[in-house]
């Protein structure tokens, strides 16, 4: 909001608009107008949702912004009568996310450290490993991926959960961003431990990690985000039900089962699958936007 | 100066060893993990392709080819690459414009930036299943959509392109794909829009200020300094659109289901591969489609680059 304390000034426009035009300053309210509107646009489907979460069925095809009656059915429904019933589904992407959130920023910061500082032969040769995984499309990995970790008993029972963290527990763009961030970062602080004889690791966590903080932020929250929402390998890699992540459970209910139709629990768990990001993006807007302009850089 | 090279030529080594063990140390998981699931992957995709395949006891008979030569020859994979091809063909040059169009307007001296950038990337944030859910609610046949456009009178303009009041937008042939890709234009043009921010914070003011006193308009601005300028962010978002839009799925099997029903409406490459290993349970099917799939994002890659990619900015 740091425009909002600088009011336009005259010299500002007029990069817009010719000097001499009359209606300029009619055309900005306008296209003010038009903005705003189209900011609101960005946010009526999940207002939607919300509020058909609060409908009765007969309700909920009505094309009213009041939910009458206003009910909770719709979400007593989804939590208790869904099967598996939304706290599950919501548990289990909670633990999925929280637990590859960690695992990518360890492993990613280890490794990203080591791209950028330490010296070791056949470096650039890892590094373009690491590059080359992010041109690999996730497709073409499913059958080896799944008949690898089938084959040691990854794809069943409490091992459903495993398999789908080993296979996103580090991901190359996790790497790419703290390495870059790393490169980033002056070598004086670095030596400076090393003369007073820090051994590589307690440099690395004494001394890079605290400085890296806004990129650890960053990858922690693209990352959470990522695996909240992701479909691809938790589709396919969690088979019971009792498994699934929020996600799968709404392609369930709406490919199986008689809930496809019965908007008001189907709504109350997009809003619980979309919830959490949006809080998240409420508060660390920041990181949002700038770890994926920093992804974007890489190309 | 002898004496102080002394020291450091025979530490150097030891030294040396001990970063060099450090630095393996530092990357050794994730780098057993992308040779054993991602690069190494490929190799194991390439050989079970070839190979008659059971879940349970692996390769059964040698089967060559003969994975490649079916899919290319079945109409409903040919479906698929046309569905496919046709959405990335739509899709991208429609979500790179919004996204454009966004940056530049964010990108102006505006009041509110911070609130419209956060806004126009707001429908990025959720999930695909959430919103694909959320988009298929709205535009059903008793949806939001429908009754909006009865309630503002449009009714006779969409009867005259041939659709009814109650028009089921994704479970009709016609317009399922098209459906998806108004959707997936909505959600993504704001990832797009920070693609090209962070473009376009790379031109200077200096041109402009240039162009200002040639007494050039907005509209000259853009198309004659922004838009040519911004050619090596056209061709990062373009090349990141082509391979994202080729591996279109989510929306298709939500939407469609595993067959991308109404009648191959919503049969993508990737749909096709997913129903090749989870509903025929034919890996090794599913594997050839997987090699053919990376062969054509591949290949449109290359293709992009040797289009866009290294000629000289005009």
């Amino acid at each position: 909001m740091t425009s909002t304390a600088q009011p336009i000034r005259a010299d500002a426009a007029i990069t817009v608009a010719p000097v001499g035009d009359h209606g300029w300053r009619w055309r900005l309210r306008l296209a003010y107008v038009l903005l705003i509107g189209y900011a609101i646009l960005m946010f009526v489907p999940f207002a939607w949702s919300l509020i058909t979460s609060f409908k009765t069925l007969p309700d909920s095809v009505r094309m009213t912004v009041v939910p009458d009656p206003f009910t909770l059915q719709g979400w007593d429904y989804a939590i208790t009568k869904l099967t598996p019933p939304m706290p599950v589904l919501f548990l289990n992407s909670a633990i999925i996310a929280g637990i590859v959130t960690v695992t990518n920023l360890v492993l990613g910061s280890l490794a990203g450290y080591a791209f950028a500082r330490l010296r070791f032969p056949g470096r650039e040769l890892l590094f373009l490993v690491v590059l080359a995984t992010l041109m690999i499309p996730d497709q073409l990995r499913l059958v080896p991926v799944y008949l690898i970790l089938n084959g040691i008993g990854l794809t069943r029972g409490l091992g459903q959960y495993v398999g789908v963290i080993l296979v996103i527990a580090i991901s190359g763009t996790s790497i790419f961003l703290l390495r870059q961030y790393f490169l980033s970062i002056p070598k004086d602080l670095e030596e400076a431990a090393r003369i007073d004889g820090a051994g590589f690791f307690t440099t690395f966590v004494r001394v890079m990690l605290p400085l890296a903080t806004p990129a650890l932020s960053a990858v922690a929250i693209l990352t959470f985000q990522g695996t909240w929402n992701g479909f691809f390998w938790p589709l396919i890699l969690l088979q019971d039900q009792s498994h699934y992540t929020l996600p799968i459970g709404l392609l369930f209910f709406r490919t199986a089962g008689g809930f496809a139709t019965n908007y008001p629990p189907l709504m109350a768990t997009v809003v619980m699958a979309t919830l959490p990001i949006l809080v998240l993006y409420l508060f660390f807007q920041r990181y949002f936007v700038e770890g994926i302009a920093a992804s974007g850089v890489k190309g | 100066m002898t004496a102080a090279i002394q020291p450091r030529t025979r530490g150097a080594p030891t030294k040396g060893r001990a970063e060099a063990v450090a630095g393996y140390l530092f990357i050794a998981v994730p780098m057993v993990m992308f040779l054993v699931l991602n690069v190494g992957s490929i190799f194991y995709a390439l050989y079970i392709s070839l190979w008659k395949w059971n879940l349970r006891s692996g390769p059964v008979s040698f089967m060559g080819l003969d994975n490649y030569t079916k899919a290319i020859n079945d109409p409903v994979f040919q479906t698929a690459i046309k569905n496919s091809v046709y959405y990335a063909v739509v899709w991208v040059p429609l979500t790179m414009a919004i996204g454009l169009f966004l940056a530049v307007i964010v990108n102006q001296k505006i009041r509110g930036k911070t609130f419209f950038r956060a806004a126009f990337y707001f429908p990025a944030i959720a999930s695909s299943a959430a919103i694909t859910t959320l988009w298929i609610f709205i535009m059903a046949p008793d949806g939001i959509f429908n009754q909006l456009r009865g309630g503002f009178g449009l009714n006779p303009l969409f009867s005259l392109l041939g659709f009814t009041p109650a028009q089921n937008w994704i479970g009709d042939q016609a317009t399922a794909l098209n459906s998806i890709i108004i959707l997936n234009a909505w959600t993504t043009s704001g990832t797009f829009m920070l693609f090209y921010l962070a473009s376009l914070q790379s031109i200077s003011h200096e041109v402009y200020e240039a162009a200002a006193v040639d007494g050039a308009n907005a509209w000259q601005n853009f198309w004659r300094i922004t838009f040519p300028l911004l050619r090596p962010g056209h061709y990062f978002v373009a090349t990141v659109a082509v391979i994202g839009a080729l591996q279109l799925f989510d929306q298709a099997l939500i939407g469609g289901g595993v067959n991308g029903d109404p009648n191959n409406a919503l049969m993508t490459m990737v749909l096709y591969l997913y129903n090749a290993a989870f509903k025929q349970f034919n890996f090794s099917f599913a594997a050839a489609i997987g090699i053919i799939l990376f062969v054509v994002i591949f290949t449109a890659t290359l293709v992009q680059r040797r289009l866009f990619g290294t000629a000289p900015a005009w």
